[in-house]
């Protein structure tokens, strides 16, 4: 039987608006992967090591409080250093464009901002996860 | 830890996926403790981790934490909430805590958790801790792989029949009422006493507030004066006996079914299935027929 996709989803820094990752982490629940949610005020260290610990296929990362560029690419960073391979990452939340172009030269794959749907979320990760 | 952080951490992936631990991982098991925390949705059961966690830390002890939450049974996947709780300790290289699902497996655990159990023992984690999924009355797995269990609950939960009922209640240790803040301050701290005896184990009643703390001391106290109660009357060795006998039949059952399965898959097994569904033939009948095949293809 082929194991579910398992997904980690947090919120990096102090961004305490967690109710679109929340949203997020039941949408992927009910498609049926498994979804590790590690909630508010995660730092970027943290979320790695959770990621590592967990062994998860892929990082969602969330920000409505303007803090993306710095907490992202911290991420970004962080899993390079440690040489963790094979997971992918995406984000959402409230990103101006100019910083979507930025956030996917660092490697984030996809940004998903307001009003996208569960499904084309679910859709992505379907077509991009590598199972290993 | 002996081995690397990700190395382990594909071990467990694996481990989860249903293959087995290598033989000479097994070899070297048996040093660490082996706490289980259950109880039903809720009662901070995770929280309680967290402090517990800090406190072990505080000692010197490594800490591996499996944390169960349940698989969907519409549709397959898991919100996986324990680990929130105790993410402070994501960076402690000390702490390692892995979250799981229990993948239809009913119970209170998952099919893996024994063998993840085994490889934390393996790579030197001195204590190992497994939240079990929320229970009801009925998951006790956890007392088959558990040296030492605390039963979580909080106030206000049920009288004294509830306390009397067979199950949950009766495989617990050491009882946990946490959230004991709810009954005001200071409550944890009057209420609860560790136990000092080591030749009869008499089930202490800890109160214990994850919110503020109150509590964890006299509970990890708790779990030592148990182990001490373990190792000096020889219910250790009873208890580790009794958990590997568990242990080998749950594989056995789970290699049968798969047989049974399989069996079942067949063209002449499927039409006995339709009999019975046409009343044709009872399930006993069907059942007598189906496990000369089912036997034969064991061999």
């Amino acid at each position: 039987m082929k194991r579910p996709i398992k997904v980690l989803i947090a919120k990096a820094g102090l961004d305490g608006h967690e109710r679109g990752a929340l949203v997020v982490a039941m949408g992927l629940r009910d498609a049926g992967m498994e979804v590790v949610y590690t909630g508010i005020r995660n730092t970027p260290e943290q979320i790695v090591a959770a990621a590592v610990q967990e062994d998860v296929d892929a990082i969602g990362l969330s920000s409505l409080s303007g803090g993306h560029m710095a907490q992202f690419s911290r991420v970004m960073e962080l899993l390079k250093k440690e040489k963790v391979k094979g997971v992918l990452v995406f984000a959402g939340g409230i990103i101006p464009d100019d910083d979507v172009k930025k956030l996917k030269k660092l490697g984030i794959k996809e940004v998903f901002g307001p009003g996208s749907s569960i499904a084309s979320i679910v859709e992505f990760l379907r077509k991009n996860v590598r199972l290993k | 830890m002996t081995m690397q952080g990700k190395e382990f951490t594909k071990l467990v992936t694996r481990l989860e996926g249903g293959e087995a631990l290598p033989s000479e991982l097994y070899a070297r098991t048996g040093k660490a403790r082996i706490v289980g925390i259950t109880g039903p949705p809720g009662v901070g059961k995770s929280s309680l981790i967290d402090r517990l966690i800090d406190e072990l830390r505080k000692q010197g002890k490594t800490v591996g934490v499996i944390a169960i939450d349940p698989t969907s049974p519409i549709s397959g996947g898991a919100l996986l909430g324990d680990r929130l709780r105790m993410q402070r300790h994501s960076e402690d290289e000390g702490v390692f805590i892995r979250s799981l699902a229990t993948r239809h497996h009913h119970g209170g655990l998952t099919d893996s958790t024994a063998q993840i159990v085994h490889a934390l023992d393996a790579t030197g984690f001195d204590i190992v801790i497994v939240e079990t999924v929320g229970t009801g009355q009925d998951e006790v797995e956890v007392a088959e792989v558990a040296d030492t269990v605390a039963v979580v609950l909080m106030p206000e939960l049920g009288d004294e029949i509830q306390r009397a009922k067979s199950g949950l209640m009766e495989i617990a240790d050491i009882l946990v009422i946490n959230k004991a803040d709810l009954l005001g301050e200071g409550k944890a701290r009057q209420e609860s006493r560790p136990p000092n005896k080591s030749e009869k184990w008499e089930r202490p009643t800890i109160h214990t507030s994850a919110k503020t703390g109150d509590g964890v001391t006299i509970l990890c106290e708790a779990v030592d004066a148990h182990h001490a109660y373990l190792v000096a009357s020889g219910e250790l060795v009873r208890r580790r006996e009794r958990a590997a006998r568990a242990e080998v039949i749950r594989l056995l059952q789970s290699r049968m079914t798969a047989s049974i399965l399989r069996t079942l898959e067949a063209p002449r097994a499927q039409t006995i299935l339709t009999e019975v569904a046409q009343r044709k033939l009872d399930p006993f009948d069907a059942v007598q027929r189906l496990s000369e095949e089912i036997l034969g293809s064991n061999k």
